[in-house]
């Protein structure tokens, strides 16, 4: 390959980025007219709220508008597109601050819709119609603002159950607050940078205690006893979360429950209940990886409780 | 997979850009998995262009489709299967020769089914489309 053919490839790449980040910026300057949220606010939200089909499929069709007159085959639109994509995630992890995590979980949808977008604007700029087709764009970007203006949110709950070989009152003690969990997570997320909770602090079993939710990392979610049913439900509100960039503006956590059913036999289900709201897009795509997660979280601390309460 | 997603989840390719992505998924998955056959489909695109009046159009369920005038006679989807309308009679012609098959999902309509997956395919492929192509030209005049 020639170097002007290498260099224009490269310069259309990054246009195709810079259309990306130019259509976020818009999206939040748009939505915070529309909506009388501060542009301060949006701006903020602009890494997480766009939705990663629509706009990895825009920047595609971009890519593949300044690609036309290269006359590539598929194979090479797509090594193109591999690099191309991974320059989006480049800049969030270096310009936003990105968390590795979540560009990992956000990487392979970026990837995939971009292709679609690659592979719609190749055969539609590739036809004899090609000015025409050029309504696709703002038709795209449309699409991209009339998704977050009418998006709609929802709280979602996670739910797990381990069996205890305890009585309730055994297990109870350790519902409230536990010592730090020594085992190394085997979760290949928490590897990577994850963080994974390490103990539980609170200031005692009444309403309005204060709890602190102890992860690796030095984060510390705080959080306020809710509501408590003796040696049955102990509820706590999340009043902050920490400002990890694994976390910031992708998801928020409300509140979470311990349940304690007594099977009549020596031993207790333990439930675990955390609510939560997802702000990335679309939402079956994070909503998986949210599930996958949060039960991670959960059962770490629930097999924690277990050994604690079967040792005691 | 593909047969499952074709005939059980159709009903999502009404959803927009979900069958684009659909199509990544298959394109890539031949990239990564069966590079003959990507070099395969690219020859039948390069081969279908260069047919007088021929010209491709995004098919509306994710593949390329390839169309004279206004009027569609085939479409290659990401992993290799080349769908073409040939009428009636001639796919029942085609089918019981194994020139090709039976259309993946409508069996019984004039579409007829072929995977391509090296380059003497894409050359049976091209003769398919002329195929499609003649039928399509005769239909309409």
């Amino acid at each position: 390959m020639g170097a002007a053919r290498f260099a224009r490839i490269l310069v259309r790449i990054l246009f195709s980025n810079l259309f990306g980040a130019v259509v976020c910026l818009l999206f939040a300057l748009v939505l915070s007219e529309l909506s009388q949220i501060t542009w301060a606010a949006n701006l903020l939200w602009i890494r997480t709220w766009p939705n990663l089909i629509l706009v990895p499929m825009a920047m595609g069709v971009v890519a593949a508008y300044f690609w036309r007159s290269l006359s590539l085959r598929t194979s090479q639109y797509l090594v193109w597109w591999v690099v191309t994509s991974l320059v989006a995630p480049l800049g969030a992890y270096l310009i936003w601050k990105e968390g590795l995590v979540c560009l990992l979980v956000g990487f392979p949808i970026l990837f995939v819709s971009g292709f679609g977008g690659v592979i719609l604007g190749r055969v539609w700029f590739g036809s004899k119609m090609s000015k025409m087709n050029l309504s696709i764009v703002p038709l795209l970007f449309l699409a991209i603002l009339a998704e977050g203006e009418f998006r709609i949110e929802r709280e979602s709950v996670m739910t797990d159950r381990v069996l205890v070989h305890a009585a309730p009152a055994e297990v109870w003690k350790h519902v409230i607050a536990f010592p730090p969990i020594a085992e190394q997570p085997n979760y290949w997320l928490n590897r990577l940078g994850l963080p994974s909770p390490l103990a539980t602090t609170c200031d005692g079993p009444f309403v309005g205690a204060d709890r602190r939710c102890i992860f690796t990392n030095d984060l510390i979610f705080r959080e306020k006893v809710s509501r408590i049913v003796p040696l049955r439900l102990f509820t706590f509100d999340i009043i902050e979360q920490p400002p990890d960039p694994e976390l910031l503006g992708h998801l928020a956590l409300h509140r979470g429950q311990f349940e304690l059913t007594d099977n009549g036999d020596g031993t207790t289900t333990l439930t675990r209940r955390s609510w939560y709201t997802l702000h990335m897009r679309p939402l079956w795509y994070f909503d998986w990886w949210t599930r996958q997660i949060t039960s991670r979280v959960h059962l770490r601390v629930m097999e924690h409780i277990k050994r604690l309460s079967e040792d005691s | 997979m593909f047969r499952f997603v074709t005939r059980k989840l159709r009903w999502l390719a009404s959803i927009p850009c979900l069958p684009q992505v659909f199509e990544a998924m298959l394109v890539i998955g031949s990239a990564l998995f069966a590079r003959e056959k990507l070099r395969a489909m690219e020859l039948l695109e390069q081969f279908a262009l260069a047919e007088p009046d021929v010209r491709k159009w995004p098919h509306r369920l994710g593949g390329t489709g390839f169309f004279v005038g206004n009027c569609e006679i085939g479409h290659l989807h990401g992993n290799g299967l080349f769908d073409a309308l040939v009428g009636g009679q001639t796919r029942k012609v085609l089918v019981s020769k194994g020139e090709a098959l039976a259309h993946h999902v409508y069996a019984d309509s004039g579409w007829i089914s072929f995977w391509i997956k090296s380059e003497e395919d894409a050359w049976h492929a091209l003769n398919l489309m002329r195929v499609a192509k003649t039928y399509r030209m005769t239909w309409a005049s």
